[in-house]
């Protein structure tokens, strides 16, 4: 109890660090929102410097930060300058939209990487294959996998392009729109798996290897323990000590790990969003963004610690300590 | 079996490497030099028949600019061409081959302004390289110290500095390579700029691999036979070495194995928003960033050598790690 | 929910959806002012689906800065009087006619009788006062406000009866009907509460229920799906009709998808997804061209467009900066010989070549080939000359040292970065052309591309960069929205911006120019004195100008009466006559 007690003050203050660093590297960053409207030679700068003074843009950063801090402890999340209208909405509407495609391809990868992971351990003959067809996709930057998926999916005309529902998408029945949406899913979905699976798949085969290389593991084979009761009994639970880290950073990237994807194939999630926001300093977007990735992450490393906590009791009787 | 498997991998990394040193002997152009009449061209087609005789000789093809015939120019070897210096010390202006004048062997194509591809991707692997080499050893030097006192003293190291750790996960990193961008003088010289922003992205980087190696110092430290070795009056610094440390050795590996070609394929992603390396410096990352416009994506399929290369250079590292890995092992 | 429920609301949903449609145009009454297309034939039915780069931030007329905004707020909206894009020339749209007086400062316009709102409610001349008193006041802040203002002072607006109006400006100023282009016409019974209270800025974010966004365009708003798209469907109310009578618009709705890049939208284009695309670069229309007749797509160069892309030299007043490796460098940057060899060593041809693919124009001066009313076709198009360019350097003080470096007077070798903004591949790409044609003449130079707005900060704001390569223009094609760039005093003056007079004789003139073509009512006047001024320029070389692009749009062969423009925008100016060949069966739901 008393650690996550101590886990939760963790979290608060990461919040309030993550926010105040964002507010501090505005300041640093070059330009303003407003600064787009400067090249047009028919806005004046008294139009400008009357925009900036409505936004607050001209104040200095300590009283904007104050101000914002004092919003937040009312759940207001301050205003996007770019669509007039609240933080919190803008956010939420995304966020859905993300979450739908992150922790799909997230159980896909984990669902082909871990039991592949663990035969490639067991079986040269496998391992060989898949560690070979990992090498060759690991390689390749998700961006090319992205844009070359993209190139065979427009000659093909088989698959939709992007976007998440069909135009119309009102109208149709229930199951319809379900079909629609895995429809639009598949794209988008198939880039995060193949550029995500071969790195769960690799640390899942190493530490498994080097588990079975232990000597308690080659005592047991001499005892005459079988291999599944080998495998599950003895080697898999020492084995997930790494891959539960893993599936923590897998949780905690939920948010964040589809950035490109969803920027490239059109997904109207929380990437496009946040990175327009970031090119066009809207601030408290991007503010707003980054604390909803942290509560992510946080949340995430704190279920692979629990978890850590739960599987190996070596670790459980230390904390304890 | 392994051992013939490992020394031919070692060979091969080894003339990689070689060849990215020696990118100026290899490359018979500067990867500069523009030639504007011949934009996008398709890689040179290499007879060797000439004169309806064959030749050991291949001769080059050169499209006319006029009509469809093209003028053979024969390839020659060791010649004498533009200057270049080897690891910014010797000069030599030696290269592999070469034509005559105003003849053009493009082995690879040419990019959107006529420069020869195949010099670009040799050069260009030195900076891609060197940006994922250094990256990877700063971010895993980071990574491995916070990660063994985190791992090991546990407390309040272990809180702060996993504290820490999240922090630099959770910030919005394009916002701060943005500022570090802004922050430096426009007048840096492009080989500083590039190298500081190689080492923001390592030293951003530690994060991660530092919570992996935590959570295996962590269980190791917690065994009997470490314990044991405590009892028996063993220093900390001695456990670490001895126990703690060989446990992470796999991990450090497998991750250095996969940071390199990550941090190469970062700065695909800078060069992506204009902040890798400048013109007319090549390097992977910049020749690729070109393949994001679909039309050229489809057209031109001679501009995908980076990415083969990078995906070549990936799979070797792998190999190498996994056969260092091996080799540990089995000491 | 139970089987039997579901089933029920499955079958309401399936009602609804068949009665559910796009509106039927309203049957035009004798009562009604109506615009007659004359030229315009066509069917009813169809939907235009259109690729967008980004969101469109807001609704609202007053206060939306960005271009995606704009392009959906144009479609739903109509001004009094408007640019015809295909022509260039100003069209009678609300305002069926108008008359100027003699000195050219008063505008009295008489309102086409009997129109009425997307929402059926009459529109009359409170409406125009209405909305002329919102884009006017100060502390709303419309960035179109500026375009009003002129000497300072805001026009008089007055009532003469319920259908006409009347503008006095506070002096002439030439081609003042343009100016009705873009100020949307707003329903004063819709925005007048909120205006009172304050809350003008708010009104008509993009979550606005559909019925309370109104306008008197060809479409009005149906329904916004955050992230994906906004949809339009007919307004039943709109005021023109066609040969026939009919009542436009044809289409029954247009679709805005947020597809992302460049790219994205080609490749949707491509595939079929959206039947328009406006402004693509030359490697996606060769692509498209290859492909044209089995994808079904026409595809159109238009030829020059009206932007101007350059090279600018910083030469702002430096002082009280601490930027003394720049100040150094003005000494080269502000002698016109030295510009003047950068501009003769810049090989014009082979960027166009390269950058646009041959689809574009070399540029001498700030107005090009593409707009013909005003380009002044006197000026010289030298070509690449590295000869004349080494005379003029070293009658200019400047030698090469024996590396074949340029050096200066002092000895110190010429070595200067170029900016540009990294989001644009063509401008990057003119960026290392001008840096190895530059490399002939043995000037070192440096290409570095910065973020947009951090771009933007050194060039507006720390003035802290060499040289930048930008491009400016496209807006309209007559000479007065471009004022601010040439007067000594204007916000876009960007080689020397917060000046409050002239720094140089020649830019001394040009503000007096300027400043009388502006009032200069007669056109054939104003063209000689629009000349001299690009001739000024053109000699005096405050950019050196590269090249502009052709415009490149496509749609698909289905849809009718496309006609694009070189004038923004593109493909949508006459979305109200586009119709889809092939619907004529599809019966008005």
């Amino acid at each position: 109890m008393r650690y996550l007690g101590r886990r939760i003050l963790r979290a608060l203050l990461l919040m309030i660090g993550v926010s105040t660093l964002c507010f501090l590297l505005t300041q640093i960053a070059p330009g303003k929102f407003f600064d787009e409207l400067r090249l047009n030679p028919q806005i004046s700068p008294q139009t400008i410097a009357g925009l900036n003074s409505r936004y607050g843009l001209d104040q200095p950063v300590v009283l904007r930060y104050g101000r914002w801090l004092g919003a937040v402890a009312h759940g207001d999340f301050g205003y996007s300058i770019a669509y007039n209208s609240p933080v919190a909405s803008l956010l939420w509407a995304r966020l859905g939209n993300t979450l739908i495609l992150t922790s799909a391809a997230m159980l896909l990868i984990w669902m082909i990487a871990l039991p592949l992971g663990v035969i490639a351990a067991s079986n040269r003959a496998v391992d060989k294959l898949l560690t070979g067809a990992t090498s060759f996709l690991i390689s390749i930057p998700e961006i090319v996998i992205a844009i070359g998926l993209l190139a065979v999916v427009v000659r093909g005309r088989v698959l939709p392009i992007g976007g998440m529902h069909a135009l119309g998408f009102e109208e149709l029945s229930r199951a319809e729109s379900l079909k629609d949406l895995m429809f639009h899913m598949i794209m988008p979905t198939l880039i995060l798996v193949l550029s995500g699976w071969p790195v769960i798949f690799r640390h899942v085969r190493t530490s498994v290897l080097e588990c079975l290389e232990m000597p308690y593991v080659q005592a047991a084979r001499g005892l005459g323990i079988g291999p599944v009761r080998l495998l599950f009994r003895h080697v898999l639970p020492v084995a997930a000590n790494p891959a539960i880290s893993l599936f923590g950073f897998s949780l905690a990237a939920l948010l964040s790990g589809s950035l490109l994807v969803e920027v490239i194939t059109g997904w109207p999630g929380l990437g496009p969003l946040i990175l327009e926001a970031t090119l066009s300093r809207d601030l408290f977007v991007v503010v707003g963004g980054a604390l909803l990735s942290a509560v992510f992450m946080i949340g995430g490393n704190l279920v692979a610690d629990l978890m850590l906590l739960a599987c190996d009791p070596r670790i459980r009787t230390e904390a304890q300590g | 079996m392994r051992k013939r498997a490992m020394w031919i991998l070692l060979g091969s990394l080894g003339l990689l490497h070689l060849a990215i040193i020696f990118a100026g002997f290899l490359a018979p152009y500067d990867p500069a030099a523009q030639n504007r009449e011949f934009p996008y061209a398709a890689p040179s087609r290499l007879d060797f028949v000439g004169g309806n005789r064959p030749h050991f000789r291949p001769f080059v093809c050169v499209p006319e600019l006029s009509d469809e015939h093209c003028v053979q120019y024969p390839m020659h070897f060791f010649v004498h061409g533009s200057e270049y210096r080897i690891l910014g010390l010797l000069r030599s202006n030696l290269h592999l081959f070469g034509v005559e004048e105003p003849g053009r062997v493009f082995l690879l194509g040419t990019d959107s302004f006529g420069r020869d591809e195949f010099s670009r991707l040799v050069y260009g692997g030195q900076i891609s390289l060197a940006a994922g080499l250094v990256a990877t050893f700063l971010a895993l030097l980071a990574a491995t110290v916070i990660g063994i006192l985190s791992g090991y003293y546990g407390g309040w190291m272990d809180e702060s500095l996993m504290g820490w750790a999240e922090l630099f996960l959770a910030l919005p990193w394009l916002y701060f390579l943005l500022v570090i961008r802004a922050l430096l003088p426009l007048h840096a010289s492009p080989p500083a700029t590039f190298l500081l922003l190689t080492a923001v992205i390592g030293v951003i980087g530690w994060a991660r691999p530092a919570r992996l190696i935590r959570g295996i110092v962590l269980s190791a430290r917690s065994r009997e036979y470490v314990t044991a070795a405590r009892g028996f009056g063993g220093s900390d610094f001695y456990l670490l070495r001895r126990h703690v440390l060989p446990q992470t050795l796999g991990v450090l590996l497998t991750q250095a194995a996969l940071l390199v070609p990550q941090y190469v394929a970062a700065e695909v992603t800078l060069s992506f928003f204009g902040l890798g390396v400048s013109e007319p410096m090549p390097s992977w990352g910049n020749m690729m960033s070109v393949l994001q416009q679909y039309g050229v994506l489809v057209s031109y399929s001679w501009l995908l050598a980076p990415a083969i290369a990078l995906v070549v250079t990936s799979v070797m590292y792998w190999l190498l790690a996994d056969t260092i890995r091996y080799w540990i092992q089995s000491q | 929910m139970k089987p039997a429920g579901r089933l029920a609301l499955v079958v309401c949903l399936f009602a609804v959806t068949c009665f559910a449609g796009a509106p039927v145009p309203a049957t035009t009454s004798p009562n009604e002012d109506l615009e007659q297309l004359a030229a315009v034939t066509g069917h009813y039915g169809g939907r235009l689906v259109i690729g967008e780069k980004a969101e469109p931030k807001t609704l609202n007329p007053v206060t939306a800065t960005d271009a995606v905004s704009r392009e959906v707020i144009g479609r739903i909206n109509a001004d009094l009087i408007e640019i015809n894009r295909a022509s260039q020339q100003t069209e009678p749209a609300l305002a069926k006619s108008w008359k100027v007086s003699k000195d050219g400062r008063t505008f009295t316009l008489h309102l086409r009788k009997g129109i009425r709102f997307s929402d059926g409610h009459p529109f009359d001349a409170d409406d125009v006062l209405f909305s002329f008193a919102v884009y006017l006041d100060e502390a709303i802040g419309s960035p179109q406000r500026d375009l009003l203002i002129i000497d300072g002072k805001a026009p008089a607006i007055t009532k003469l009866d319920q259908n006409t109006v009347q503008f006095v400006l506070p002096r002439p100023y030439a081609a003042a009907e343009r100016l009705f282009d873009g100020f949307a016409m707003l329903p004063k019974h819709v925005l007048e509460t909120p205006y009172r209270e304050g809350k003008f800025d708010q009104v008509w974010a993009l979550n606005t229920p559909a019925d309370q966004v109104v306008g008197l365009g060809p479409f009005r708003v149906k329904q916004y799906v955050p992230g994906q798209r906004l949809i339009v469907e007919r307004n039943p109310y709109y005021w023109k009709v066609d040969h026939e009578n009919q009542r436009l618009p044809y289409l029954d709705e247009l679709a805005f998808l947020f597809v992302g890049a460049e790219d994205s939208q080609v490749m949707r284009f491509e595939a079929g997804e959206t039947d328009v695309i406006s402004r693509m670069g030359v490697e996606n229309y060769s692509l498209l061209q290859r492909d044209a007749s089995r994808l079904g797509v026409q595809l159109a160069d238009l030829g020059p467009s009206l932007e101007y892309n350059f090279l600018v030299f910083n030469l702002n007043d430096l002082s009280g900066k601490k930027l003394d490796g720049v100040a150094r460098k003005q000494a080269w940057f502000g002698n016109l010989k030295f510009r003047q060899a950068v501009s003769m060593a810049v090989d014009r041809e082979s960027l166009v070549k390269l950058v646009y693919g041959a689809r574009g124009t070399a540029l001498w001066g700030n107005v090009g080939p593409g707009n013909q009313r005003w380009v002044n076709t006197a000026i010289p198009h030298p070509q690449k000359s590295l000869e004349t360019a080494r005379q003029l350097l070293k009658s200019a003080g400047f030698a090469w040292n024996n590396s074949g470096q340029l050096v200066d007077a002092s000895g110190a070798p010429v070595e200067f970065t170029i900016i540009s903004s990294s989001s644009n591949a063509q401008r990057m790409k003119m960026a290392t052309l001008v840096q190895d044609d530059l490399s002939h003449l043995g000037m070192q130079v440096h290409v570095v591309p910065l973020e947009f707005r951090a771009m933007l900060d050194r060039i507006f704001q720390s003035f802290d960069y060499d040289a930048a390569i930008m491009g400016l223009g496209g807006g309209d094609a007559d000479p007065n929205p471009e004022m601010n760039v040439w007067l000594s005093n204007g916000s876009s003056h960007l080689w020397h911006l917060g000046e409050s007079q002239a720094a140089t004789q020649w830019e001394n003139e040009i503000d007096r120019l300027m400043q009388q073509q502006m009032v200069t009512l007669d056109y054939q006047k104003r063209k000689q004195l629009y000349d001299r001024v690009q001739q000024m320029i053109a000699e005096n070389l405050p950019f050196i100008f590269l090249a502009t692009p052709d415009v490149l749009v496509g749609a698909k062969t289905q849809v009718g009466n496309f006609h694009p423009a070189v004038l923004d925008p593109y493909t949508l100016w006459n979305a109200d006559e586009l119709y889809i060949r092939g619907t004529e069966k599809a019966a008005i739901r």
